[in-house]
Formats: structure tokens, sequence, C-alpha cells
């Protein structure tokens, strides 16, 4: 078996930066509190050895409630480790070693420490007798910048010799005052006496039981029975009268002064309280009015530069495509062959594929928010509107990763703080345009909207989030109750993103679009010329595309959609490019935009493209996200999101179209 | 002259320092509060308080930004210069 190393710490310090750098991976980093949310696994190397290494969420303490939080205590309080690696930001030691020390307290012993962005550290002024630091903390340290890859070489030789047992690790522990420290001794006497004496320190069961740790309690219960552990709460009640606090912020407080102790024998140098480059760029950017305008700016800009940049890139592909079913056609002489390929490979897969250059600079915006710093501004400056509508303000984050995908979004909702928020922002995650619907969109507005397709696509998407909000009001009053969890979040500093990491982030994550395109809108558009051309080809009334789509008509009708909507909207159910690569094959000029638009323009009014783009954008959930839904919140809640959807989709459909004939005259 | 007061912390003015002395309101946050280095004892610094929106403030070298509900259970020494 491999020897397994896990890397733990407060979030943001660079963990999975160093993830990457131990195993040679590229998992993602942004610069926001919260990016990792799961346990990913990699192989690091060394002298012809292996080993596991394990990247965990971020923690701030080990009494943690949001669902990434208990992924990382749980491991660590499972002693699946052979090595913990405790990863330290350098430039906020006192935080970090808080986190360190309730790490040590459980009895930890194979333990080393990483003190990272100890390139920042030397810019704010910060000095560190790294020996010292060693003797003091009874634990190797090795400073680190896993960005350049400082430091890495001496921490894997330190990883290597600690999990051999070649450097013997003796950590300090807190020490509190006198009385603390004699009702530790006492309720560990108590608890010697049962099983939990094997699996457990004691010091560290009765220093829970002090600051009434709800898991501690239950476990401790099941092993003392309600007498004794009555009376040793009572006897904490009669100590936190002593203090006129609860015991919690008394045993804080204490570790506290006794890391800052430490701290003032290993740091030589402090950093001077200055104002710096990020407290004045806060000043507007979370500003209450020029906040406000600046997030409107920025996404503004963002988007206009995915366009402007990704538009020309789209239709030079678009017309390759074109070029290319035309030449290949030419050489096929089996006409059925041909059918396949030029109408539904190339027409389905190919006006698809066309897009990647729009998706890839979406993600390429995405990525300029995560590592720039701005996320959790973004936060901020909504928390207030957020609240407003019963959501709290570290659920604007999932939703602007909803922008690229609603997957990674959905997963997102784990940092949030408790089960009712992550249920009611996962519920309506699924309403922010991803990148998917973002092609549906622009493609629809660009074929009947010429001269309007940005205001166009600029309301679909409005009408979305707007309805996004709105649900969350909706569903928080009559589904699923309770109030918004209090906010609070760290605020990283700015960065300027750097190239290399903003373009493989983009990679990694558009992808995605490329192997959907080669599978499941590949399989799609296959099967949508299938049922297209068989029994009898489309146009007879008989082939199995009309069959079908006629018999959803009486419903699509009403919102003034036709049999064919009715399928593309099936298909786009799997993937919602595949509402597109339906109307590709369906009118089968093999990849053709042109030709396409004018025989679409001919079966749909503007009005109609426009019920079909917004309908797309609102019913069920992808595959994919609904079990993204399922996994993160369970079956129940899975059903209630698509069927709201599906509900609020089609009563929208019909309002919009009924109101566009109205106004039409 | 040093004037010292006891307030909440959604009545400190921006740029005004104090220690914080207390925390109340629900364990969950509190702990949260806690593991983010904020504790009766530690000095803070008002960055940023502009209601109804959250209140930033600078705690050693980080900055955490706290919505209102939470900060009004949060009581600081205010000293004003
Ligand atoms: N200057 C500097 N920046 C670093 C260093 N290590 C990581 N970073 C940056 O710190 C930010 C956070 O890095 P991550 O690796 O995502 O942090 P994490 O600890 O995994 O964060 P969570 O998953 O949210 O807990 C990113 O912007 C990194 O580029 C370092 O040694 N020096
Ligand atoms: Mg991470």
């Amino acid at each position: 078996m491999k020897k397994v190393i896990a890397l733990a710490g407060n979030p943001n310090v660079g963990k999975t930066t160093l993830f990457n750098a131990l195993t040679g991976l590229r998992q993602h980093v942004g610069n926001w509190p919260g990016v990792t949310v799961e346990k990913k696994e990699g192989i690091m190397k060394y002298k012809g050895r292996e080993f596991l290494v394990v990247d965990l969420p971020g923690t701030y303490s080990l009494t943690a409630h949001s669902v990434d939080e208990l992924i990382a205590r749980n491991f660590i309080l499972n002693g699946n480790a052979d090595v913990i690696v405790d990863v330290v930001d350098s430039s906020c030691l006192m935080r970090n070693l808080f986190l360190t020390m309730e790490i040590l307290e459980m009895g930890v012993k194979n333990i080393v420490i990483a003190l990272n962005k100890i390139d920042l550290a030397e810019k704010k002024g910060i000095t560190f007798n790294f020996k010292k630091m060693e003797k003091v903390l009874g634990i190797p340290v090795v400073p680190t910048n896993a960005k350049d890859g400082t430091g890495i070489e001496d921490l894997k030789r330190k990883i290597v010799a600690v999990a051999d047992g070649r450097i013997t690790v003796n950590p300090v522990v807190p020490v509190y005052d006198d009385i603390i420290e004699r009702e530790i001794s006492h309720i560990s006497e108590i608890l010697k006496e049962t099983a939990l004496a094997e699996r457990y320190n004691l010091r560290w069961l009765a220093i829970k039981l002090l600051t009434r740790d709800e898991e501690v309690i239950k476990l401790v219960l099941s092993h003392l029975g309600h007498e004794k552990m009555d009376e040793i709460l009572h006897h904490i009640g009669e100590l936190e009268e002593h203090y006129k606090k609860s015991l919690d912020i008394i045993i804080a407080n204490q570790k506290y002064e006794f890391i800052d102790n430490l701290i003032h024998q290993f740091v030589t140098h402090f950093a001077e309280q200055k104002e710096t480059l990020t407290d004045q760029l806060d000043r507007i950017l979370t500003h209450p009015v020029y906040g406000m305008l600046s997030l409107l700016a920025i996404f503004y800009f963002l988007f206009k530069f995915v366009f402007t940049v990704g538009t020309p890139l789209q239709e030079s592909l678009d017309s390759f495509f074109g070029v290319l079913g035309d030449n290949i056609g030419r050489y096929i002489v089996n006409d059925t062959l041909r059918g396949l390929i030029v109408d539904g490979i190339i027409g389905g897969v190919g006006s698809v594929l066309s897009f990647f250059p729009l998706v890839f600079l979406l993600f390429v915006a995405m990525s300029l928010l995560e590592d720039s710093g701005y996320m959790a501004r973004a936060a901020v400056v909504m928390e207030r509107i957020m609240r407003k509508f019963n959501l709290p303000g570290k659920s604007f984050i999932p939703m602007v990763l909803a922008f690229g995908c609603n997957v990674p979004a959905v997963m997102a909702t784990r940092a949030l703080d408790d089960e009712r928020d992550r249920i009611l922002t996962m519920i309506i995650n699924p309403l922010v345009p991803c990148s998917a619907r973002m092609v549906v969109i622009t493609f629809l507005a660009g074929v009947f909207f010429e001269r309007h397709k940005a205001l166009v696509a600029i309301s679909i998407y409005a009408i979305s989030l707007g309805l996004a909000l709105i649900s969350a009001l909706i569903l928080s009053r009559f589904v699923i109750k309770g109030e918004e969890s209090p906010f609070i979040i760290e605020l990283p500093d700015y960065l300027i993103p750097s190239w290399k990491s903003v373009v493989i982030h983009s990679w990694e994550r558009s992808k995605e679009f490329l192997k959907k395109a080669g599978t499941v809108i590949l399989a799609g558009a296959v099967a949508i010329w299938y049922l297209s051309n068989y029994p009898q080809p489309v146009g007879t009334g008989l082939s199995y595309a009309e069959i079908i789509g006629r018999a959803l008509e009486p419903v699509t009708k009403l919102m003034g959609l036709d049999w064919k909507a009715a399928v593309s909207l099936i298909f786009g159910i799997i993937a919602k490019e595949n509402v597109i690569a339906t109307y590709g094959v369906i009118y089968g000029i093999g990849g053709n935009e042109e030709a396409l638009g004018v025989l679409m323009r001919q079966a749909m009014s503007p009005l109609q493209a426009f019920v079909l783009s917004l309908v797309t954008t609102l019913y069920l959930p992808c595959i994919a996200t609904i079990a993204a839904i399922r996994a993160e919140g369970g079956t129940k809640w899975a059903l209630v999101a698509s069927l709201y959807n599906l509900i609020l989709a089609t009563v929208i459909g019909i309002l919009v179209y009924h109101l566009g004939l109205f106004i039409m005259g | 002259m040093v004037m010292i007061m006891y307030v909440h912390l959604t009545h400190m003015n921006e740029g005004e320092e104090g220690v914080v002395v207390d925390i109340h309101g629900g364990i969950g946050a509190r702990q949260k509060l806690i593991g983010m280095g904020i504790t009766p004892g530690t000095r803070i610094r008002v960055l940023k308080s502009s209601p109804p929106g959250p209140i930033i403030i600078a705690v050693g070298s980080s900055r955490i930004a706290i919505g209102r509900g939470i900060a009004d259970k949060i009581i600081v020494r205010r000293e004003l210069r």
C-alpha cells in the first residue's frame, strides 16, 4: 500500500498549487476561498517510490460546519494520513497556526509544515528564523513558494523522512490557564476508564467537551452515560459563570495568546501596517455605489470581450464546416451515407463546434474573475441584494461560476455555511445560463435578430437571472424555509492573473465542450438524423421525428413552438447544444449556417425564435446538471429542481409568446 | 486624549480601530469568526462600513467581510484618537 500524504490548511493558502507541484497534475486553482470542495488524489514520485497525495478543501478550524470543511475535518480526524502537510500562509501566520494547533491538539505527530507564499511574506517585510521555528514548534518546517516551485524538493525530502519515521516530530501543544488545565485533567481522568482511551487523545476530547463540540458530546455520551455526562456539563456551566463567557471563546482566546508567544520567538521582523494597492482598489470595488457600478461594468466588458473577439472566429469556423460538408459530400456516392455524414454529423456537430472560440473565451473571462481575487468582492457587493431574495451573499459565487458550467457551480455550493442555503442556491443555479445555453442564445439571436442580436441576448440573460432571484424568494417562502446564514468571507489580496494559468484553466474547462461535441452531441446528431429520415424522410409527416414532435405539439403550440422545436428541446436535455444540432440536421445543409438561417427564418417568426431561446434557457437542466444536484442534494431536490424549471419554462414561454402576439397586434 | 467606548461593530466608523471584547450569536458563526482570527482581544480596523452592505475589517494582515447581522453581535472596545 502506498503511504498517504494529506494537504490540509486554511482556505486559499495554496494547497492545490502545492498539490499540483507535488503530483504534476493540474487541479483547479483560484484566488478565492472555497475553490477546492472535494478531496482530490494524485501520485507523488520520489526516488523511485510512489506516494498517494490527497488535496483537501480549506478549513479555518476543526469545528467547521459546511460540507467542504467537514470533508477536511473528517479526513484529519479519522487519522487516514501517514503524513499531514499543514500548508500555512506565511504572510498571515497567527490565524493559520490556529488550525495547526487544533491539529496538534489531537495528538498528531506525523506532520510537516509548508510555510507557503514565502515570497509574499518577504515582500511584506516579515522575516523568520526557520531553525528556531522548527525548534519552538517541534515540527519540520519548509519555506515554499508553490507557484514557482521554490522549496518543493526540500518539502518532498522532509515528507518522506517523516513518513519513514526518520525524523522524530515532537510538537508543542497549547497550554491554558490553571483553571482550564485542572478541568482538562479532571475530565481526562473520567474518560480514562472508558473505551475511548484506546482510540482518542483524551486531552483533545476533554478540550472539545469544554467547548461543547456537538459531535464529541454525542461520542462521549455513548460511552459515559447520561449521569456522568450531565455532571461534566454542569461543571462546565459553572466555569462559564466564572469567566462570564462561553468556554469556546475563552479557550480560543488563550490559544491565540499561546500562538502569539510562539510567533514572537521565531519571527524576527513583523509586517508594517500600510495601505496596500488592494486596499486602494477595494475602496472603489467594495463601495456601495461605485462597487455596484464596477460590478456591472466588469461583467459587461468581460462579455463584450468574449463576443468581440469570439464572433469573427466563430463565423470563420462556421464557413469552414460549410465548405468541408460540400467537399466531402462530392466524394460520397451512397446517398444514405452522404446524408448521415454531411447532414447528420457535419451539419449537427459542426454547427455546435463552430462556437468553440466563444466557449473558450468565456472560460478565459471566468478565469480572470477567479484568479484576480475579484470573486470574493463580487459576493460582498451583491450581499445586500442577495439578502433581499433570502439568499446568502456567498451564493453569488456559484451563480457566477454557472455562467461557465452549472456542474462545478452546483458543487461549489458545498462552501456555503448551511444546508438550507446550499439547497436553495443549488436549485436556482440552472437558471443562470451556462456556456452551452450561451451558444444557443447567440445562435438564435444571430439568425433572427441581425441588428438587435446583442439586445436580444442580453434580455434573455436578464429575464433568466431575474427569474433565478425571484425563484429564490418564492422557494424560500414556501418550499425551503428558514433564514439565510450569516455572511463571513475573507478577501484575498488582488493578483494579476498569469496568462499561463488562465490559458491552462480555460483549456481544462472548455475541453469538456469538445468532449461533449465528440460524444453526446455526435450521438444526438446521429439519432436526430435517423429519426428524421426513417421510416420516411422529414416533410412526409411520417418520420419518427415528426411523430414524436407532433405528440408534444399540443403543449409547445401554446408557446408558439412547432414539432421541430419540440424535438430539439427533447434532445436538448442531453446537452443544450443539441437544440442547434437538431435544426442543423433537420434542415440538412451540412453545416452551412447561412443556408440554415434562410430556411429557419422561413419556418419561424422572430417572436417564436425568442420564445425558443428563452424556453431552452429555462426548462429542464441538462442531464449532467440534474445528476450533480442529485449527488449534492439528493434525489428529492433533483426532482424539485427539474419539475420547477419545467413548469417555470412552460408558464413563462406561454406568457411571453402571447404578450408578444398582443404587442405586435 | 484617548477615549474608549464599548460599541457594536456595526457602530464603528470607517478607519476606526478597536479591540474585540465579546462575540455573541450562534455557535456556528462564532466558531467561524474564531477560526478566522477574531476573538476577544483581537485588534481590528474598520476598512469599510456602509449600510446596508457588509462591514470589512482588517485583522492582522487579512481582510474579512462580515454581514451586518453578525457584525451587530460583535462587541468592540473602540479607540478614538
Ligand atoms: N505569491 C504566491 N502565491 C501563491 C503561492 N501558492 C499559491 N498561490 C496563489 O494563491 C491562490 C490560492 O491558491 P490555491 O492553490 O487555489 O489555494 P487552496 O489552498 O487550494 O485554496 P482552497 O481550495 O480554496 O482552500 C492562487 O491565486 C495561487 O496562485 C505562493 O507560494 N506564492
Ligand atoms: Mg484548493
